[in-house]
């Protein structure tokens, strides 16, 4: 948690995304453990998104009774998408930067 | 086993300043994380606290104690005060008699390694937490 | 008794708190900041707790009242620069301080400030 924090700090961050893919379950502690990282980041004026929840975990969640009061994505992919989205930038399709790049090449360049 | 203890009356709310300050001399010297030194220093200053406004003053005992493979430091707030009467009632959260926020109890007792409190009406309260390396 | 400096910035008003605060002093705080958006019609105030190690439920209560005596006055409270320890400290003690913005530094807390007064002055705006 400590980590993240201080990430957050040092690269000026106004979202984390905090990614639990790779976790199999979670159960109360590990829950409780994930909103106190998501309260404190608040505090420290980041928001959180949380990505990769699978139905399972979702469900466990609701047992247990955790209410998980932060924006929670199924993908990564789908976490980026909002971030990006929240702080005003987009991703732009690579054949446009080709062609930007294309454009500032000179003649020579390219081969004329 | 103690190696260094250090007592100090809390009668006004700048000895609440001082507790703080000594928790955090005796923090750094039992070498404690940074945020294990913020957790028992923000413990300190609600017991602190609460032994001037419902304890009627007191005193606190910080104590570093290097035992057998652990360092650590203890504190121990006691005053002569009404005592509590239901002490579980007193550690739930948002349990206030006063102004506060009711949190203090509770909340020292989550911010430490360990937490324990003996108070009966007309004895007094003593409260003593630890926070271990 | 020292008092803690409220500067003006804009209609804004900047706190910055660098010292372990005695209950008196916290709360001469809390009446200055009071008066003092009275006095300017401040439309924001800045908290900057960067240089504080140490919150407890004192000082968590005090910007609590700051926030909601601010939003009556029609301002807003924007707290900034906690330190990871002390949200981590905050979080444990309980401390959720849902009345109160927060931002990573003072100039995420400014740009915050603005921005919601650019939406109030848009909506006058539309009224008209």
């Amino acid at each position: 948690m400590e980590n993240l924090l201080q990430t957050i700090v040092d690269t000026e961050a106004e979202i984390a995304i905090i990614d639990i893919t790779g976790v199999p379950t979670v159960d109360t502690l590990t829950a409780q453990h994930l909103l106190k990282t998501v309260a404190a980041a608040r505090l420290m004026g980041a928001d959180c998104i949380i990505s990769g929840i699978r139905p399972q975990i979702a469900q466990t969640m609701v047992h247990l009774g955790v209410e998980l009061n932060v924006v929670s994505k199924a993908t990564l992919a789908d976490a980026l998408s909002v971030a990006l989205e929240r702080t005003g930038r987009a991703v732009i399709k690579l054949k446009k930067a080709a062609a930007v790049a294309d454009q500032n090449r000179t003649p020579a360049e390219k081969g004329q | 086993m103690t190696t260094k203890s250090e007592r100090l009356e809390i009668r006004s709310s700048d000895d609440v300043v001082r507790v703080r300050q000594l928790a955090r001399t005796m923090a750094l010297a039992a070498g404690l994380s940074l945020v294990d030194q913020t957790k028992i220093i923000t413990a300190a200053s609600e017991l602190a606290r609460n032994t001037l406004d419902y304890g009627g003053g007191g005193f606190v005992l910080a104590e570093l104690v290097e035992g057998v493979g652990r360092r650590g430091l203890r504190l121990t707030f006691e005053d002569k005060g009404p005592g509590i009467g239901d002490v579980d009632a007193a550690l739930k959260d948002g349990f206030t008699t006063g102004k506060g926020m009711g949190l203090g109890l509770g909340g020292a007792r989550r911010l430490s390694n360990e937490f324990s409190i003996h108070s009966k009406p007309g004895e007094g309260t003593k409260v003593v937490i630890a926070r271990w390396k | 008794m020292d008092r803690i400096p409220i500067l003006k910035f804009g209609n804004a008003l900047l706190v910055t708190i660098q010292v372990d605060m005695h209950d008196r002093l916290a709360t001469a705080l809390e009446e200055d900041l009071t008066s003092k958006i009275v006095e300017f019609g401040a439309k924001g105030v800045l908290i900057d707790i960067s240089a504080l190690e140490i919150v407890d439920s004192f000082i968590g209560r005090m910007l609590d009242n700051i926030a909601a005596v601010s939003r009556i006055l029609d301002a807003d409270t924007v707290v900034v620069g906690m330190r990871p320890a002390v949200a981590i400290t905050l979080v444990e003690l309980g401390l959720s301080l849902t009345g109160v913005k927060t931002a990573l530094n003072v100039e995420r807390g400014m740009a915050l400030i603005h921005a919601r007064l650019k939406t109030s002055d848009s909506d006058d705006d539309d009224e008209e």
